[in-house]
């Protein structure tokens, strides 16, 4: 059964429609992405389903239940902007936080200590966050977000501002819970971070869901058209290439999305007549250019994409 | 809505704050300030009032200057053998602050008496010298009359009005009006003072959930208009658990105040030399009786109930301040359309202290905005009717229902848009919407 069910869901800001008829499931025990770039609707979609926007129109269930104050204790959220209390002490802010969740004073505080213990953390409890470094207090959010260990977890824009150290642990966190049979959702700007670790995606545009369902089976859908291409020497033979996209462009690599059908022994033979060749490769489209070509390349702004 | 999560929003809120220090520090130091600047107030009055000043007196009649001198020996200085040009110079010099010219004419005719002066001493040596040559002239002008001892003496004394206050049940007690007067205007003070103050402070802790980001983290758990509830009703516990503080030590310096005032005032008494004065002033303060006049028990009830109602109708507005802005420098263009109809309560007050029972006062006591000010000035001064107090209380209440409404809708969507201040358009849009 599908822990998130998006039915045509709308919802407006004045006369900007931030999310227009959006449909989705999110099956159990799945990492799901949300994928677009900035400005594409993922955080109004994020926020309808967290309860905390109301949408216009159509409707989301947790679990089976209609979006509410009791499906908000299902979820644990990180949103995109994120922060804590710099003046209270570590331990009675989790402690609040898990009990605006529905856990009892007891419950919180035990769930407080197991966690600061598990990240290591626990000579922080009477530290105010305002104390704390920047990692750590991201460290803090984490807890924040899974303390009262909900069996659904949102996570907006997880890796922006992380530091490396805590985006690793992030991703350990997240194929961690998926382990253990919870459901992860979150979105991202970041092709290749839903690369590493989705299983399903939905792709937003514009406000709109332009392709959704199961990451390996969309790939295949496209078929092996794409070239990945290393090499030394002149990169402009890139360039004179007809009926092709080229994606992450450098100089000494190139995807090449061909187009058309075109016989790619024809830009193997281009490319030996300019360059020295290191690697060259037929495998699946990359995520971006599944993106661009579901949308059409005059249909988004690609410097937002990662 | 939930209570529980309301509860636990107000615990935080109070909580957070009770234990703050600069909470314990402001409790301790904000009527430490105010009893300091009283004394300021009266420091500066009494070390201006000891100042000397001499007037010359050029004395043509040769009787009036021995009457002033009788008055005032140190202010009236005679200087009959200078000319009037060299008065004037002294004048110049300031080594004088003004000069007379007595004539005969001023006490047989009409003639005006002209006072040359450099302008110090301002309207208080001008009001002094006035009575004292009111004084001297007409005990002049009676003596060449001749008249009677007993006309004498009838011009000789005074009125004096004591006031009793007889109440609506036919009791008829001691008229505190002028102590009350100063109770009312120092309760409707507070009252304004109250709700700037912790207004101020529910805006500012609205932004700060806003720019330290943990909006949205409580925003997944707990519905805006319990957030709103929590944080109105935590600053408040706030505010009168300060109030209580405040309120009891001041009763217990007042129990105090007291017996000390009187044996301080009994021992300067004795200091001085002139045993009639003592015997004048004692009848006026007998330091065994010298203690505050009794609060009726109603008003401190009222009290309570206006600073409440008046705290809770603006406490939503500043809470929609808090939300509709991104940074506190951006407060100002939204806390004029809050601040008139306070600073409107304010001016109405002083005009209440005097007038009770104007159109003014009872308007303004029966406008909501202004109730919780004037309103207990009011009733602390006269007997209010008591279905204006009950239609003043249910305009209040109903207001407070209004603001909060606008305020919920603000909020709900103010505190989840971050960047910038939302325009007073946006706001509009924000309360449709909602």
């Amino acid at each position: 059964m599908a822990v998130i069910e998006v039915r045509n869901i709308n919802k407006s800001f004045g006369d900007t429609q931030a999310v227009r008829d959006v449909s989705f499931e999110v099956p159990k025990g799945r990492i799901f992405g949300l994928l677009g770039p900035n400005g594409a609707g993922k955080t109004t979609a994020i926020r309808i389903i967290n309860h905390i926007l109301i949408a216009d129109s159509g409707t989301v269930t947790i679990n089976g239940h209609h979006v509410s104050p009791k499906t908000q204790r299902m979820i644990g959220y990180m949103p995109e902007e994120r922060g804590l209390y710099k003046k209270m002490k570590v331990g009675e802010q989790l402690i609040y936080l898990a009990q605006l969740k529905g856990l009892s004073h007891s419950e919180a505080k035990e769930a407080t200590e197991y966690w600061l213990e598990r990240f290591e953390a626990a000579d922080w409890y009477n530290k105010e966050v305002g104390e704390l470094s920047k990692g750590m207090s991201q460290k803090i959010q984490f807890i924040a977000t899974i303390a009262h260990e909900p069996d659904l977890y949102i996570f907006d824009e997880p890796f922006s501002g992380l530091d490396p150290i805590n985006s690793e642990m992030l991703k350990e966190i997240v194929i961690e819970l998926r382990e253990k049979g919870k459901t992860v959702l979150f979105s991202t700007h970041r092709m290749e971070q839903v690369e590493q670790m989705c299983d399903e995606i939905c792709l937003f545009n514009n406000g709109k869901a332009v392709l959704n369902g199961n990451l390996r089976e969309i790939k295949q859908k496209f078929g092996k058209n794409t070239v990945n291409i290393e090499f030394e020497g002149d990169h402009s033979f890139l360039d004179k290439l007809d009926n092709v996209r080229i994606n992450n462009r450098s100089t000494n690599f190139a995807e090449i999305r061909v187009l058309n059908g075109q016989h790619m022994q024809e830009i193997l033979k281009t490319a030996m007549d300019h360059a020295e060749i290191y690697k060259f490769e037929r495998v699946e489209p990359s995520l971006t250019e599944i993106f661009i070509s579901t949308v059409g390349e005059d249909n988004i702004n690609t410097k937002e994409l990662g | 809505m939930s209570l529980q999560q309301i509860l636990l929003v107000l615990k935080r809120e109070y909580m957070t704050r009770i234990r703050s220090k600069a909470f314990i520090i402001a409790t301790i130091l904000i009527p430490l300030g105010m009893v300091a600047f009283i004394g300021i107030v009266i420091g500066i009055s009494l070390w201006d009032s000891e100042t000397q000043r001499t007037i010359g007196i050029q004395d043509n009649t040769e009787v009036l200057y021995s009457r002033l001198n009788n008055l005032d020996e140190q202010q009236y200085q005679s200087f009959a053998d200078l000319s009037e040009d060299s008065l004037r110079s002294l004048v110049q010099a300031e080594e004088i602050d003004g000069y007379l010219i007595l004539d005969e004419s001023h006490i047989t005719g009409d003639a005006n008496l002209e006072l040359v002066s450099s302008g110090a001493g301002g309207l208080k040596l001008q009001s002094s010298i006035r009575s004292d040559l009111r004084e001297v002239v007409r005990d002049e002008r009676l003596d060449r009359a001749d008249v009677s001892e007993d006309v004498k003496e009838i011009y000789a004394s005074s009125v004096t009005l004591e006031t009793r206050k007889l109440t609506q049940e036919g009791e008829e007690t001691e008229d505190d009006t002028g102590f009350l007067t100063i109770v009312g205007v120092i309760m409707g003070v507070i009252i304004f003072g109250a709700i700037t103050g912790y207004g101020g402070l529910i805006t500012r802790s609205v932004i700060e959930e806003k720019t330290n980001r943990i909006i949205e983290v409580i925003a997944s758990s707990v519905k805006p208009i319990e957030l709103l509830l929590g944080k109105l009703c935590g600053i408040g516990a706030l505010a009168i658990t300060q109030m209580t503080f405040w309120i009891a030590s001041f009763l217990g310096l007042a129990a105090a105040a007291g017996p000390i005032a009187g044996m301080f005032l009994a021992d300067q008494m004795s200091g001085m030399e002139d045993a009639q004065k003592v015997a004048e002033a004692s009848q006026g303060i007998d330091p065994s009786v010298f203690t505050i006049p009794t609060i009726e028990t109603s008003l401190i009830i009222y009290f309570i109930v206006f600073f409440i109602l008046g705290y809770l109708i603006y406490s939503a507005l500043f809470a929609a301040i808090g939300s509709a802005v991104d940074s506190e420098t951006d407060t100002q263009q939204y806390m004029i359309p809050i601040m008139v109809p306070i600073m409107v309560a304010y001016l109405i007050m002083f005009q209440t202290m005097e007038n009770p029972d104007s159109m003014l006062s009872v308007v303004g006591s029966l406008v909501p905005f202004c109730t919780p000010i004037v309103m207990i000035t009011r009733i602390a001064i006269t007997d209010v009717p008591i279905w204006q107090i009950g239609l003043s209380i249910l305009l209040m209440i109903a207001t407070f229902g209004g603001t909060m409404w606008l305020s919920a809708k603000i909020y709900s969507v103010g505190i989840l848009s971050y960047g910038k201040s939302a325009s007073f358009k946006e706001l509009i849009k924000w309360i449709r919407q909602g």
